[in-house]
C-alpha cells in the first residue's frame, strides 16, 4: 500500500508501523477478555503478563510486573510477588488488591474467563502488600504458565463495568509499554508509550501503528513497498516478493511451530477401515510411505521444518526430547517406501479381492476418504503428494474437500477416515499430549480427532503436573514419549513456520537465527513479542 | 390503489419469507460456530465458560420456534444483535458504516456506467451495421462477460502496481482524519477511481446491449418513420422518438439489477479493500460471524423489494390501465 504514512514527515517520534491481524475495519475494542475481537495489541501491550516464558532462552521464565513466583512444595499453591512501585497508565498504583479483583471478577462472569483459570482455583488471596497467593484445587506444577496468560486489570477502572463482556475498553488504562491510543480510524490506529510505565529505560519505542490490512496479499504489498516494520504473515516464495526488494533491509525468520499431522480415525464410522486404523503396524506403514520432505518443499515453499518425531515433539520441543524414541522407534517416522510397502505386506494387508488395492488381513476392503478443507491449498498440495505414495504402495484413497465448517465438525464428532490436522504449540509438551489424548476431550475439540488414548499415558501426565523435582518430571516425560512413540496415535509430518517478517531500516534489535532472544511472531498468541519490542531500537536518520 | 395495495401485501409476505429464509439457512448448514469458533480453545474452556460465552454472542439452546420468533421480533424492531467478529460493534452500526462506501461507489458507478451505456447503446442502435456498431457490441459483450474479479485485478496490477498512479486500498488515506475539506474528498475520490472504474467497465457493456436492442426494436415502428418522413432532424428522432420509449424498459430492469449491481461490488471491494457491504459480508463468512451475515442479507432483500416496488410504481404512473385495476 503506497500510503501517505510512508512519506509522512519525520517526526521526533519513533513509530513502528505493525500488522499483527487482518481485518476489514479497525472497531475500537480494547477488552482484554475477549479473544475473538479485541485488538490484537491489548494483551502484553496494554496489559502486561505477570511473567513470560521465555522457550528460546532456555526455557526460563522472564518476569514482567511479578519479580519473581514461588511454587509451594505441595504444588498446591503458587505466590507471586509483584515488583515494587508499579504504576497503572492513569498514575494509580499497580497492587495485590488489582490481581485478587481480577480473578473475583473472572468467577463472577465466567464468560471472561477465557482458558478456565477459576476452574483450577481454589481461592486466591493477598498475603502482603506484594505478594499474592493463589490456591489451587489439585496440586499442578505447570499452573504458572496458564495464570500469566490472563491478563490483570485495575480494580478501580473495572469495578463499575457493569456488563465487562460487552465492554469495549475504548481508552483503556493499562499496565504495559503501551496504552494511550492516540488516534483510531476504521483505517488505522495508533497506541503510544505509557506514562508510568514501569520498565520506561528498556522501552524505545514511542508509538506503534496499526494500519487495516484485509488479508495476506494486502500485507505482502506494504511489506514489499517498506511500510510495515513488523508482521506476521503467510508470504508466498517470500524471497523473491519480499526480500529482493530491499535485501539490505527486509528480513524473516520462520520459527517451528504447530504441529501438522495425518490422523487416522480410531473411531471411523467405517468398519474396515477402522480395524485397520487401530492397528499400529497400519498406521506405521503409512507414516513411512509419506514423503514429508516433498510435500514441505513443493506444498509448502520450503517453509515448514519436518517432523520425523513418532513422539509427535520434533524440532518445537527439542529440549524436552528423549533420544530412546528415535532409537527405538525413529524408523517409523521416515519416509521409505520399500520398508512402509514390506510392513504393510508381512502385516497381511494384501489385495484379496484383485480389485488392485490392499486389504485388510481378513479379507474386507479399506477404502480411504482423506478430508481436507476447501480452499486449504497448501494441505491440500501435502495430502496430493502423499496420496501418490500411498497409491503406489497399493492403497485405496481419494481425498475429498467439503467446506471448513463441515471438516471442523466432523473431526470433532469422529464422522471421517482421514484426515490432516493442527495441533497447537504450547509452552511445554504436556498441554498438546492432554489436549490430544485425554478421553474427556473427545467430542469438544479438534485436536483429539484420532480419538486415542491410554490409561498409562493419561495417568502418566497427570502425575507429570503433580511432582516438583525436574528430574522426577523429566523421567516421567520421558516415558510418555516412549509410550506415545511405540502406538503413533498421529502421524506427524512437519511444523507449521510462525510468519514473522521485519524490517532494519527504522528499527534495529530483531530476533533471529543468529540473536534469538525471544519468540518474535507479533501476534496476539505470543507473548514474547513483549520481549522484542523492549529490545527494539530506532535506527538514527 | 387497490393494484398497489395488493402489492404491498405480496412485497410484505416476500420480506418475512426471505427473513424466514435467513434464519434457516445458516442453522441448516453443518456446523456449530460456536465449536469451530473455540475449537482451538475447547479443551481449554470448561461448558460453564463456553455457555457463557454462547449467551453473550445471542446463541441461545431455546427451542427453534422460540428463537424464530425471537428473530423475527428482532428484524422488525431493526435490533440485529451484535456482530462476532468485531464484537461488541452492534451489526446496524457495523452495516451502517459500510452502507455509506457502498451507496457512493456502487451509486456514482451505476450511474456513471447507466448514463454511458444507453448513450453508446442509443448509438450503437442508430448506426447499426457500421463498425462503430461492431466495435461498441465487441466491448460490451467482452465486458459484461469477462468476470468481474479478472477485471478488478487487472486494473489493481496495472494501475495500482505496475504505474502507481493510484492507491492499492483504503477509502481514504488512513492518516486524514474525515472531514468536510479538499485534502479529505480528493483522498476519497482518488481511493475510489480504481474500484469505480472497475464497476463502470463491468456494468456499463450490461446496459449499451440492453439499450441497443431496446432501440433496434422500436426503429421498424410507424412512429418512427412517420418522424423521419416529416423531415425531422437525425438528431431529435434518434433521441426524442426512438430513445426515449426504449429507455422504460431500461429503466425498470435498472431497478430489478440493484441486487445484481450490489453483489457485483462485493468482488471489486474485496480486490481494493474498500470499507463498503461486499467486503463487510465477505468477511463476516470468513469468520462465520451470522449476525452479520443474516443482517446484510436483511438489507440485501429489503433493497431489492423497495426498488421492486418503485418499479411497480412507475408502472402505475405509465399505464394508464393498471390505475383503474
Amino acid at each position: 500500500m503506497a500510503l501517505a504514512m510512508a512519506t509522512a514527515p519525520a517526526s521526533a517520534q519513533a513509530v513502528l508501523t505493525v500488522s499483527s491481524e487482518q481485518t476489514t475495519t479497525w472497531v475500537r475494542n480494547f477488552n482484554p477478555f475477549n479473544q475473538t475481537s479485541a485488538r490484537a495489541t491489548t494483551k502484553d501491550f496494554i496489559y502486561e503478563p505477570l511473567a513470560i516464558f521465555n522457550r528460546l532462552a532456555g526455557n526460563k521464565w522472564e518476569y514482567r510486573l511479578a519479580e519473581s513466583f514461588e511454587l509451594a512444595d505441595d504444588l498446591k499453591s503458587i505466590s507471586f510477588t509483584l515488583r515494587d512501585g508499579l504504576k497503572w497508565s492513569d498514575g494509580e498504583p499497580i497492587t495485590v488488591d488489582d490481581v485478587v479483583f481480577t480473578y473475583d471478577f473472572l468467577k463472577k462472569f465466567p464468560a471472561l474467563d477465557f482458558n478456565s483459570v477459576s476452574a483450577l482455583m481454589e481461592s486466591v488471596e493477598k498475603v502482603d502488600d506484594r505478594t499474592v497467593r493463589f490456591n489451587l484445587i489439585t496440586p499442578n506444577s505447570l499452573i504458572a504458565t496458564t495464570i500469566v496468560a490472563m491478563p490483570i486489570v485495575p480494580e478501580h477502572v473495572w469495578k463499575d463495568i457493569a456488563d465487562p463482556v460487552a465492554f469495549a475498553n475504548e481508552t483503556p488504562v493499562g499496565s504495559g509499554p503501551l496504552t494511550e491510543i492516540t488516534r483510531f480510524t476504521p483505517q488505522v490506529y495508533e497506541q503510544c508509550r505509557n506514562p508510568n510505565y514501569w520498565d520506561a529505560d528498556s522501552l524505545k519505542v514511542d508509538c506503534i501503528r496499526l494500519p487495516q490490512l484485509a488479508d495476506n496479499p494486502q500485507v505482502l504489498a506494504a511489506l514489499a513497498d517498506g511500510t510495515l516494520d513488523w508482521a506476521t504473515s503467510f508470504v508466498p516464495d517470500i524471497d523473491n516478493t519480499f526480500v529482493a526488494k530491499d535485501p539490505e533491509h527486509n528480513k524473516y525468520w520462520f520459527l517451528p511451530s504447530s504441529l501438522v499431522a495425518f490422523t487416522l480415525n480410531f473411531e471411523a464410522p467405517d468398519e474396515n477401515n477402522k480395524k485397520a486404523f487401530t492397528d499400529v503396524n497400519f498406521r506405521r506403514a503409512v507414516s513411512m510411505l509419506i514423503d514429508r520432505q516433498s510435500i514441505i518443499d513443493i506444498a509448502g515453499y520450503g517453509y515448514p521444518v519436518i517432523n520425523e518425531d513418532p513422539s509427535m515433539l520434533g524440532e518445537f520441543y527439542k529440549a524436552f526430547g528423549n533420544p530412546e524414541v528415535a532409537t527405538q522407534f525413529g524408523q517409523y517416522g521416515k519416509f521409505d517406501l520399500e520398508a512402509g510397502t514390506a510392513l504393510l505386506d508381512s502385516s497381511g494387508y494384501v489385495d484379496a479381492d484383485g480389485d488392485g488395492f490392499r486389504d485388510n488381513p481378513d479379507g474386507t476392503p479399506i477404502a480411504i476418504d482423506i478430508e481436507i478443507p476447501n480452499g486449504w491449498t497448501d494441505w491440500i498440495d501435502a495430502v496430493q503428494i502423499a496420496m501418490e505414495t500411498l497409491k503406489e504402495a497399493g492403497l485405496n484413497v481419494k481425498m475429498s474437500t467439503p467446506e471448513e465448517s463441515v471438516w471442523a465438525s466432523d473431526l470433532i464428532d469422529a464422522k471421517y477416515s482421514m484426515s490432516l490436522n493442527a495441533i497447537g504449540s504450547a509452552a511445554n509438551p504436556y498441554f498438546p499430549y492432554i489436549r490430544s489424548f485425554n478421553p474427556a476431550d473427545f467430542g469438544k475439540s479438534r485436536t483429539s480427532a484420532q480419538r486415542w488414548t491410554d490409561p498409562e499415558v493419561v495417568e502418566m501426565l497427570n502425575k507429570y503436573t503433580q511432582v516438583k523435582d525436574p528430574a522426577e518430571q523429566k523421567s516421567i516425560m520421558d516415558a510418555i514419549q516412549l509410550k506415545v512413540a511405540e502406538a503413533m496415535p498421529v502421524i506427524p509430518v512437519y511444523n507449521s513456520p510462525s510468519f514473522y517478517q521485519y524490517s532494519t531500516k527504522r528499527f534495529t534489535g530483531w530476533a533471529n537465527a543468529d540473536n534469538p532472544i525471544t519468540s518474535p511472531v507479533v501476534s496476539n498468541a505470543n507473548p514474547g513479542r513483549l520481549i522484542q519490542l523492549l529490545a527494539l531500537e530506532p535506527v538514527a536518520q | 390503489m387497490a393494484f398497489l395495495l395488493r402489492r404491498l401485501v405480496f412485497y410484505l409476505a416476500a420480506f418475512v419469507a426471505a427473513a424466514t429464509i435467513n434464519f434457516f439457512l445458516p442453522r441448516l448448514m453443518p456446523g456449530d460456530p460456536i465449536q469451530i469458533m473455540f475449537s482451538g480453545a475447547g479443551s481449554n474452556l470448561t461448558m460453564e465458560n463456553l455457555n457463557a460465552l454462547k449467551l453473550t454472542f445471542g446463541f441461545v439452546d431455546a427451542p427453534m420456534g422460540q428463537q424464530y420468533l425471537t428473530y423475527m421480533q428482532s428484524v422488525f424492531t431493526g435490533d440485529l444483535g451484535r456482530s462476532v467478529k468485531y464484537f461488541p460493534l452492534p451489526v446496524t452500526e457495523l452495516l451502517a458504516r459500510a452502507l455509506i462506501w457502498t451507496i457512493g461507489l456502487v451509486g456514482s458507478a451505476t450511474i456513471v456506467s447507466f448514463t454511458l451505456g444507453t448513450l453508446v447503446g442509443v448509438m450503437a442502435a442508430w448506426r447499426r451495421g457500421t463498425v462503430f456498431d461492431a466495435v461498441v457490441s465487441l466491448l460490451a459483450i467482452f465486458s459484461s462477460s469477462v468476470p468481474a474479479v479478472v477485471i478488478s485485478l487487472t486494473m489493481l496490477f496495472v494501475f495500482g502496481y505496475s504505474l502507481g498512479w493510484f492507491p492499492n486500498g483504503y477509502a481514504a488515506d488512513p492518516m486524514l482524519d474525515p472531514a468536510f475539506s479538499w485534502g479529505y474528498i480528493s483522498s476519497v475520490l482518488h481511493h475510489g477511481a480504481l474500484p469505480m472504474f472497475t464497476m463502470v467497465i463491468v456494468l456499463t457493456g450490461g446496459f449499451a446491449v440492453t439499450m441497443r436492442n431496446n432501440m433496434i426494436n422500436l426503429l421498424g415502428e410507424d412512429y418512427i418513420v412517420m418522424g423521419r418522413a416529416k423531415g425531422l432532424s437525425e438528431n431529435r428522432v434518434m433521441l426524442w422518438y426512438a430513445a426515449r420509449n426504449a429507455l422504460l424498459p431500461t429503466v425498470s430492469s435498472l431497478a430489478i439489477s440493484i441486487g445484481t449491481i450490489l453483489g457485483g461490488s462485493l468482488v471489486t471491494e474485496v480486490v481494493f479493500n474498500y470499507p463498503g457491504l461486499g467486503n463487510t459480508l465477505y468477511q463476516a463468512i470468513l469468520a462465520r460471524d451470522y449476525p452479520v451475515i443474516q443482517g446484510q442479507l436483511l438489507i440485501m432483500t429489503a433493497a431489492m423489494l423497495v426498488s421492486n416496488f418503485v418499479v411497480d410504481l412507475s408502472y402505475v404512473l405509465l399505464d394508464p390501465r393498471l390505475k383503474k385495476a
